[in-house]
């Protein structure tokens, strides 16, 4: 006694002695099958799989399961696994020069110690996704879908330009969602939470609260959906009906609670936080001064957006109160990110001075806030790390019933840029050859992916997008014939210096280069738009982990020309190339002359782009920044800008504090762990990849004071 | 031309931090009479003459392509009454309409009238070391200090009628909280701006001095509460 057999294990030896006695002349092989299950082995399952997945013969077929059946019986093994069979017929059709049917054949899973590596190393793909059982998932989940999108979705040039890192298919973990949504509170607000196989649905909410705890579970739904961020249309107006019930206590409960809500609801897609971002508003937007609002229980108010425009800048207002206090640490929130629109109608309403120093200095104590600018008559709504959709006419004419308004890009693709530069060498028709090459592979790309979406979005709300495909207002949740399909560009600085042999800071030629190179992407896109009748949008990548990987690549394969130009530091491996259109983030540059110049490109990029004006420790003067802010709109093209500053978050002590810091300055612990903005949004450093961290080393912080 | 324009040693085009409530170029001129310990532009101090003078040409079109921009220019140093061409430096871009703002330590009492009496300044910011006593005040300073100067250039901004502000880096090694408080009472708040910077050890004049803490977080925070 003692040792108690597993019950299974005991069959199973029990099992096979028994199909070793009864049947002699049958293999005496127990098979562990994918199914869950433990098999006697049976030839006729290859031919089966064979039969029923390629396209060969059956003749074949049989040739091939009795060769196996001998490999097998000649190596006396006792226990064999099903994807093990499986990779004998794999070999065995390679050698007979049935590749193609090899490659319908094949098993997509992951090796042992690549699980085992995973389960307990953190991944830093996404600085967003933190490390846990649900994190892994996410990572496995997502190496499967991803082999299957390069191997079924894409065609193989596609998927070798991908891997070879001519360009970057984003999210291709993600191959069964769309790319990003925005949408807007009346939605919900309107037709109440009533979700396809929802366990119970809810009516339109009577009161603030509930609308809240609506739009959470909304977006952590939206979240498992879609790849990337969600975003809320003017979020303070449509929240504006409610609050007339509430004193300024109430209203500022209520927007901690969105903040904390949005921050803490690690729940979704990895157990990362929702990924969310909320558009504020000054002033009431032109396009929905007259729009009649909805309020309590669904109901028209019987009054127009215009009437509300008090409630809402309360609203507004409290939201960043709630960012300048921070969480309970003193820390920045992380999500949902405020992204306040500064328009001509922003300058026009009572109380924006007050308003724009009070989100300036928000700006300046914790970062938070994002500086939307829509110049002229201008209508957008941002999200994710900068993307943006600008609104046309059919638009303006949804935003009477702005339940309808919802926008979505369907993928993102990057272009390596350098490495066009390294084949070109020097030769500027060549150059502008290959880069139109890569777009119009990009585009094939996402019509491939748009293909692919279509067909699942057509097994309507009994498929796996039932989501998307909910119609409450009589069109489906995801208006596929409206998405945009995202191009993005990554490197066009490192581009430049192979090219010319200047950085885009050194001189104005080579911005004019620089320029002429986005304008060309630009026009190829709509070009390809109007043949393809798709709409391709250029926009800043953010390239997380883009910028590292193409750098790391062109470092592997075009060592010598790249050795010249990647940033960072190549001794320990944190190598990147400039993100999107940005200057070399360490050149010393003015933050006027940076988002003066980085914004030359803006107008180009109708998906959206933002300057990055990093801090450091110091903490500027919320009006010297409201100027700044101002004269950003009056002077300069530029899209959009955030601050970020830097803090040092203590374990110990739990205390945060200004600037990067090995030790807590509160309590010396040297248990610190860094925040401030990675790409588009904040984060703890620690989570960061390689190539970011050689970023952050390298990144201007306008405090260098004797190096002109 | 530019015969007299004090050494410009640095600049910076755009700064969120030098002038209170506006967003000003800075400029940093070469020279001082002063070794402050904790100073972090020593190579202003020590080795001006080794750093590159920036030409005055060249700031004045940088500054000149900034003009919608910047509500001022903020001359720092080392210490810029050291210079006799200050006051012609300030002329030449007062010509051009910019307001200026002067960080000074205090000690050229008669620079400080001349530039006040000429209207050339718009605001001053003047670092007062300490309490008015000679060996506290020599450790800060790093010397022997003229305090009847440093009396004289206070009373004056305190008469000046422009916006100036009074304002002390602090250090444990060097200031003890009765200093701190002792400090703050000498001036009359409805008139003048004070502002306290907790030191931060990071190169500075004396290396013995990047071993040593600035106070902590929530003494300065409690030292900072005095002056608001």
């Amino acid at each position: 006694m003692g040792v108690v057999m597993p019950l299974n294990a005991e069959t199973a030896q029990a099992k096979i002695q028994r199909v070793v006695n009864e049947d002699s002349t049958d293999i005496a092989l127990f098979v562990r099958s994918s199914q869950d299950d433990m098999l006697g082995w049976n030839r006729q399952r290859i031919v089966d799989a064979l039969l029923r997945e390629t396209f060969i013969d059956r003749d074949t077929a049989e040739k091939i399961s009795k060769d196996i059946e001998v490999t097998i019986q000649a190596g006396k093994v006792k226990t064999i696994t099903g994807p093990l069979i499986r990779e004998m017929v794999n070999a065995k059709l390679l050698e007979m020069g049935l590749e193609e049917a090899r490659r319908m054949h094949t098993r997509l899973g992951v090796p042992l110690y690549d699980v085992d590596q995973l389960l307990v190393q953190h991944n830093k793909e996404n600085a967003n996704v933190p490390h846990g059982p649900e994190a892994t998932n996410l990572t496995l989940a997502e190496g499967i879908k991803k082999e299957y999108a390069l191997l079924h979705v894409f065609t193989p040039d596609v998927a070798d330009a991908h891997l070879s890192g001519d360009l970057h298919l984003h999210d291709l973990g993600f191959i069964d969602r769309p790319y990003c949504s925005g949408q807007s509170l009346e939605y919900i607000k309107k037709f109440g939470l009533n979700l396809p196989h929802a366990l119970s649905m809810a009516k339109p909410a009577k009161h603030a609260e509930v609308l809240l705890a609506h739009m959470v579970k909304f977006a952590a739904s939206l979240q498992s959906h879609f790849a990337g961020a969600i975003g809320w249309d003017a979020i303070n107006l449509f929240y504006a009906p409610y609050l007339e019930e509430l004193d300024d206590n109430g209203v500022k409960q209520l927007a901690q609670m969105m903040i904390y809500e949005f921050s803490q609801q690690a729940v979704a897609r990895g157990g990362q936080a929702i990924f969310s971002d909320v558009n504020i508003y000054w002033e009431v937007p032109k396009h929905f001064e007259d729009v009649p609002a909805i309020g309590p229980g669904g109901e028209y108010t019987g009054k127009t957006y215009r009437e509300y425009e008090k409630q809402a800048q309360r609203f507004a207002w409290a939201l960043f109160e709630v960012y300048k206090e921070g969480d309970a640490a003193g820390r920045p929130f992380f999500f949902p990110k405020p992204l306040v629109h500064i328009t001509e109608k922003f300058f026009k309403t009572d109380g924006h001075m007050d308003f724009l120093h009070h989100i300036c200095e928000v700006a300046s104590v914790k970062g938070n806030t994002y500086f939307v600018f829509d110049r002229g008559d201008t209508a957008k709504i941002s999200e994710c790390c900068r993307l943006s959709f600008k609104l046309e006419a059919s638009d303006i004419e949804d935003a009477k019933k702005p339940w309808k308004m919802r926008y979505s890009a369907l993928q993102n693709i990057t272009i390596n840029l350098p490495r066009l530069a390294f084949k070109a060498q020097g030769d500027d028709t060549k150059l502008f050859q290959l880069l139109t090459e890569k777009l119009q592979l990009a585009a094939k790309a996402h019509s491939q992916k748009k293909k692919f979406i279509e067909r699942l979005m057509s097994l309507g709300k009994g498929g796996p997008l039932s989501l998307l495909a909910m119609d409450l207002d009589g069109e489906p949740y995801l208006k596929l014939h409206k998405c945009s399909f995202l191009i993005g560009m990554v490197g066009l600085n490192e581009l430049i210096r192979v090219h010319l042999g200047q950085e885009l800071h050194d001189s104005d030629a080579s911005i004019k280069f620089g320029l002429k190179v986005i304008a060309h992407m630009n026009i190829v896109c709509n070009k390809l738009a109007e043949s393809m009748g798709m709409k391709f949008v250029l926009e800043q990548t953010p390239a997380e982990s883009t910028a590292f990987r193409f750098a790391k690549l062109d470092l592997a394969h075009f060592n010598e020309a790249a050795e010249k130009v990647v940033q960072g530091n190549r001794e320990k491996g944190e190598v990147y190339y400039s993100n999107s259109t940005l200057f070399n983030v360490g050149a010393t540059m003015s933050p006027i002359a940076r988002v003066e110049k980085e914004g030359l490109f803006h107008p180009l990029i109708e998906a959206g782009s933002i300057t990055h004006i990093w801090l450091g420790e110091a903490q500027p003067d919320k009006e010297a920044l409201a100027s700044f802010v101002i004269n950003v709109f009056k002077y300069t093209q530029n899209d959009q800008i955030a601050f970020s500053p830097e803090f040092t978050a203590c374990l110990a002590c739990g205390k945060t504090s200004r600037g990067l810091s090995e030790t807590c300055p509160y309590c010396e612990s040297k248990e610190v762990d860094g925040i401030t903005r990675i790409t588009g949004y904040f984060t703890k450093i620690s989570s960061w990849n390689k190539g970011k961290l050689g970023e952050l080393h390298d990144r201007y912080r306008n405090i260098d004071r004797f190096n002109n | 031309m530019s015969a007299g324009i004090p050494p410009i040693k640095g600049f910076l085009e755009t700064s969120f931090i030098d002038w209170p409530g506006k967003l000003c170029a800075i400029l940093f001129v070469g020279g001082c009479n002063f070794r402050c310990p904790f100073c972090h532009n020593h190579p202003l101090v020590l080795a001006p003459e080794g750093m590159e003078t920036i030409p005055f040409a060249e700031i004045m079109s940088r500054l000149a392509a900034r003009k919608n921009w910047l509500a001022g220019i903020c001359i720092s140093g080392g210490e810029p009454t050291l210079s006799p061409g200050l006051p012609q430096m300030i002329a030449r871009f007062k010509a051009e309409g910019w307001a200026i703002k002067l960080d000074t330590n205090g000690t050229r009492p008669e620079v400080l009238a001349q530039l006040l009496g000429d209207n050339l300044l718009d605001m001053v910011a003047m670092d007062v070391k300490t309490v008015l006593e000679q060996e506290k005040y020599a450790r800060c300073a790093g010397g022997a200090v003229d305090l009847g100067a440093i009396r004289e250039s206070i009373d004056l901004l305190r008469e000046s009628g422009i916006p100036h502000e009074f304002r002390m880096t602090i250090a444990p090694s060097l200031h003890t909280e009765e200093d701190i408080v002792a400090w703050t009472q000498q001036f009359d708040r409805s008139r003048s701006r004070l502002t306290l910077q907790n030191f931060n050890p990071r190169t500075t004049l004396d290396v013995r001095y990047e071993k040593e803490p600035g106070f902590a977080p929530e003494i300065f925070s409690r030292l900072s509460a005095l002056i608001a």
